[in-house]
């Protein structure tokens, strides 16, 4: 009975997570549509890491990928590549704002608009997202013998001694 | 007929304070397709850095070539502080028709007035005597002190949370461009936003 207490809750929290985390991507992407590509190409250029040319490849790419990802999210597709793109996403920005916040740059963060400064309360959203994003990434590689079964999965299977029943004799 | 004469006399002091540019304070053609609002901190070490690379560059292509209409803010941050004097003192300087020496020598001289809080002495290097005297007065007027007070208020309105942010309106549409920034990508954005009708 343990298991089928545990099994709703935590096929709620995933759906939550998937659905914040697509949701948060889906804002992501159209924050940076709606504005001229050049808007973002001048904050990921602030971060000095980028030859120019790939700086115009990631403005103007970026965006269309968080949208294909954050729309994958919301539905519940392909949800290892889904997560574990996210994760990876989310591990390099957040791994960029930390190295750009710790040599005291004052930059735009680019996450959503152009002009949100890195600060700690970024730093903090991201990690959490991240956090989100590699939860997500550990459900989905879970083995299935460890998932969690509920009695209404258990009365969904065929009568094992049924099928049993030749080899018993 | 008093009533409605009287509430539009009351409501003018804040449609004033709305988004009021300070004819001192702007530089350019104010009919130029693209208008930049620079709000920015004296004390900032990024505004001293755009003040001095990248603002000279803007000057020549956008604003002396009637492109763009550039109009200084002040927003001071609370973390620096002689910043809110520094800027007192330049609105004040803005009156006797001072404000673009006096920035310049604010952002070039910053290191030094930020440590030792020589402020006034700095704006004073730029000013005559008699200028001296009417800046001093006028930075503890209280109207100069409410002009530096509206930029803040209008910067947090416009949601500017750095310094410098560069607020670019174009056709009603504002685009903030916030902290340090390459001049060339700057360059293509004005170009390709005047070039859309």
């Amino acid at each position: 009975m343990t298991s089928s207490r545990n099994s709703k809750p935590l096929a709620v929290l995933i759906w939550l997570v998937r659905l914040a985390l697509g949701g948060i991507f889906l804002y992501a992407a159209w924050a940076k549509l709606r504005d001229p590509w050049m808007l973002f190409a001048m904050a990921i250029d602030a971060y000095k890491i980028l030859p120019p040319w790939a700086v115009m490849v990631v403005a103007r790419t970026l965006p269309w990928f968080e949208l294909a990802l954050g729309l994958v999210l919301v539905t519940g597709r392909l949800p290892k590549i889904s997560s574990v793109a996210a994760s990876a996403l989310l591990a390099v920005f957040l791994g960029l704002m930390v190295r750009a916040y710790a040599q005291g740059q004052t930059i735009a963060c680019g996450c959503f608009s152009t002009n949100e400064a890195i600060s700690p309360l970024t730093l903090a959203r991201d990690g959490s997202l991240l956090a989100g994003a590699l939860f997500l990434v550990v459900m989905s590689f879970r083995p299935k013998k460890e998932r969690v079964v509920s009695p209404a999965d258990l009365s969904r299977l065929p009568d094992l001694e049924e099928a049993q029943r030749p080899f018993q004799s | 007929m008093k009533l409605p004469v009287y509430l539009l006399l009351a409501t003018l002091p804040a449609l004033a304070g709305a988004g009021e540019i300070d004819k001192a304070k702007a530089f350019g053609n104010p009919a130029a397709p693209l208008t930049i609002e620079l709000f920015s901190d004296f004390q900032c070490p990024a505004c001293r850095q755009l003040h001095l690379q990248e603002l000279p560059m803007i000057m020549r292509d956008y604003v002396n070539t009637g492109k763009a209409y550039l109009v200084y803010k002040e927003f001071p941050l609370p973390m620096h502080p002689h910043s809110r004097e520094a800027a007192a003192l330049a609105c004040a300087s803005a009156r006797v028709g001072k404000y673009e020496q006096v920035a310049d020598v604010l952002f070039q001289t910053q290191p030094s007035w930020a440590e030792s809080g020589k402020v006034y002495e700095t704006v004073a290097s730029v000013l005559t005597p008699a200028e001296q005297k009417k800046v001093q007065t006028l930075a503890k007027d209280p109207a100069i002190l409410s002009e530096v007070e509206q930029d803040i208020q209008e910067g947090q309105r416009e949601r500017v949370n750095q310094t410098p942010t560069m607020l670019i309106i174009r056709n009603g549409r504002k685009y903030p461009i916030g902290g340090s920034l390459n001049y060339d990508l700057l360059r293509r954005f004005f170009d390709d936003l005047i070039s859309k009708q």
